[in-house]
């Protein structure tokens, strides 16, 4: 049964998918702007996540490396170098709207501007990997990250249309705005299917020590974990749609988000946003941080873990440490957290195929998964995760100036 | 013994990389149509009514109440001032002009309202931005039908 | 044993079961009666870097001479001491002694250390 409590690192991971900064704003955009029928690109990036996590938290039980290790394992460090160079950074970007997120949850409770929280936010977050274990922050974003729950109420009580909902689930062409649908489609599809998800999620496999036995519960974690964050995105939309579209109010700024739940849920929708942004982007952040240490660390062989204590693995806690306080520079000259997410979500549907095409090479690899190699459905689906990795990877810059 | 250093070693795999989009890029968009834009001026109009609604229901905090209105104003400014440059066909630019000008004070007054807690005057503002908003309607119609 | 597959870029295991670095590079050694065979195994930064570019290993060889442990030579484990060669790579020798972790001691206590919460290195 301890097994089953491991749901929390599917919950964190999903939290860092679909309910940070990102993924909340191209939701509300999409539900205000298209109404439900957008509601198809959180389903197919949901269903590629749960492949995608499922094969990342396979190969570390399997053969106790995570995705990085055997990427430069088995490609070499100088093909090792021009991934790490694109995912590393993306996701600094990712975490550079993150911390800036919540700055912006802060800033619409306190009324004191975003940039001023920066550094009290980064330090926050810094703090929480110095001093905290991997159980810590796992157990501690998921059960915080909980509060997003209240989307899926204000949806409900706001007695959406399920059948027209349910037609949104499948893709179709919109009247009008062509550009503009597409570059949504584009930027929810980058929100969701983020490599760092990937690596932060066999990394906390080794950190939380699967072995073999761990199989099954993976998949089970996976696929409610990433089903969890799905639904709740699907909930922003929703929203979304009957709050903003109604009205005519496009989301351009956080501050209109804001208002998403103040008619369903009267007297504490507002803080119920509030809230669940702050908790979903502390979780994000924290989540993006481990990556990219992770990311240093296990590339280049530096001792590695949350749980050690941070002179017993030096490098990988100067890392992160680095890199956190570098995130708060742009966010103390006030850039907007949410044109940052917009860049970064265009710049991972780009370089998506540079993440996932090694992943099918090492996810058939004998040496490393032996008789757990990917069979004929988790190839032919990542298959098509690389041909829609290649599309977006065309099409995403070029929407991103016509739409966006 | 002769040492010969061997240190260039090749990886296995060559990984042919399809960077199909190049990494340095532009987030500038291309200028709005005229219809776009009163789009845009019907959504923060929307916007500033939709952050009164909630305030008078006791559902914001008076600052960010404040800073939306705030923001709402200014972007509409904006918006009003590239508007009313391209001179948009099928309308009466100087109508359009006063309308607009009008709801950017009722909600400058709505903001002044939220500081002085003036419930009973922050909805009669309210009421008539709503009475503009029709008016805008209106107007966005009237372009968009001669686009 | 192919080299590229089965040595390079694997994860490198002491004594004590601590992850020390990765290999880098290899040093072959070629005798005038002897077959060639790998005397050596390399790490760290420079010759990393020069797989990339040598202007890059150039780089990080300045770059190490200005700041860190300043090693005056690459560290280099004598292939006699590899154990078993698998998923990753078992040496009889213990990291700390080969000097495979100078970086790693030299950030905790010019840097991690001096933070409150870092921790002590020495503490076993």
């Amino acid at each position: 049964m301890k097994k089953i409590l491991q749901i929390t690192l599917g919950i964190i991971t999903s939290v860092g998918g679909f309910l940070e900064i990102g993924s909340v704003t191209t939701a509300a955009q999409a539900g205000a702007s298209f109404g439900y029928q957008l509601l198809w690109a959180i389903l197919l990036g949901t269903i590629c996540l749960i492949f995608l996590v499922e094969m990342s938290g396979r190969l570390a039980a399997v053969s106790k490396h995570t995705i990085v290790d055997a990427t430069r394992e088995r490609f070499g460090f100088p093909f090792y170098a021009i991934v790490m160079l694109g995912m590393v950074l993306v996701a600094f970007m990712v975490l550079v709207a993150e911390l800036g997120g919540i700055g912006l949850s802060l800033q619409i409770l306190s009324g004191l501007g975003f940039p001023w929280w920066a550094i009290p936010v980064s330090f926050v977050v810094w703090l929480l990997m110095w001093k905290g274990t991997f159980g810590l922050i796992e157990n501690g974003a998921s059960l915080l990250g909980l509060v997003t729950i209240s989307f899926v109420v204000a949806a409900v009580k706001m007695h959406p249309d399920w059948g027209s909902a349910g037609h949104g689930l499948l893709p179709t062409m919109p009247g009008d705005q062509k550009a503009k649908y597409g570059f949504i489609a584009v930027s929810i599809l980058g929100a969701s299917i983020s490599p760092y998800l990937m690596y932060f999620y066999s990394s906390g496999a080794i950190e939380d020590k699967w072995d073999e036995s761990y199989i099954p519960m993976n998949r089970i974690i996976a696929g409610f974990g990433m089903t969890f964050g799905g639904l709740l995105s699907m909930a922003v939309l929703v929203a979304a749609a009957l709050a903003f579209q109604p009205r005519g109010i496009d989301i351009d700024k956080f501050e209109q988000a804001a208002l998403l739940m103040t008619s369903a849920l009267p007297k504490w929708g507002f803080y119920f946003f509030a809230f669940s942004m702050l908790f979903a982007c502390l979780g994000a952040a924290l989540e993006v941080s481990l990556a990219i240490a992770y990311f240093f660390a296990q590339g280049f062989g530096w001792n590695w873990s949350e749980d050690l204590e941070p002179s017993k693995d030096a490098r990988f806690s100067f890392a992160y440490t680095i890199i956190i306080f570098l995130a708060a520079i742009p966010l103390l000259f006030g850039v907007d957290p949410i044109k940052v997410t917009l860049m970064s979500m265009a710049l991972t549907a780009a370089t998506l195929p540079l993440a996932i095409v090694p992943f099918l090479f090492l996810m058939n690899d004998p040496i490393y998964l032996g008789e757990h190699r990917n069979g004929w459905v988790s190839n032919s689906v990542v298959a098509i995760i690389i041909l829609i990795s290649f599309v977006l990877s065309v099409i995403s810059i070029p929407l991103q100036i016509i739409g966006g | 013994m002769r040492l010969k250093r061997f240190l260039v070693v090749e990886t296995r795999m060559r990984a042919k990389l399809f960077f199909a989009v190049p990494l340095v890029f532009s987030t500038v968009c291309k200028p709005p149509t005229p219809a776009e834009q009163m789009d845009s001026v019907i959504s923060w109009l929307a916007t500033a009514g939709m952050a009164g609604d909630a305030w008078l229901r006791h559902t914001t905090p008076d600052k960010y109440t404040r800073q939306t209105l705030e923001l709402s104003h200014d972007t509409l400014l904006q918006i009003s001032d590239d508007l009313l440059k391209s001179r948009p066909p099928g309308t009466d630019t100087a109508s359009l002009d006063s309308v607009l000008t009008r709801s950017r004070g009722r909600i400058a007054q709505m903001a002044r309202l939220v500081e002085a807690k003036n419930s009973p005057a922050f909805l009669s503002q309210l009421d008539s931005l709503r009475v503009d908003e029709k008016l805008v309607k209106q107007f966005s119609d009237s372009i968009k039908s001669k686009q | 044993m192919k080299l590229v597959r089965d040595v390079l870029d694997k994860k490198l295991i002491d004594r004590e079961h601590c992850d020390m670095s990765r290999v880098s590079g290899l040093v072959m050694r070629v005798g005038e009666r002897s077959q060639p065979h790998i005397s050596h195994i390399l790490i760290g930064g420079p010759t990393l870097w020069t797989r990339v570019h040598p202007a890059l290993g150039r780089l990080s060889t300045r770059l190490a001479q200005l700041w860190g442990p300043k090693r005056k030579d690459l560290v280099r484990i004598p292939w006699s001491r590899v154990m078993t060669v698998g998923k990753d790579i078992k040496l009889d020798v213990k990291a700390r002694d080969i000097g495979a972790l100078d970086w790693e001691i030299w950030i905790a206590q010019h840097i991690i250390e001096r933070i409150p919460g870092g921790g002590n290195k020495e503490e076993e």
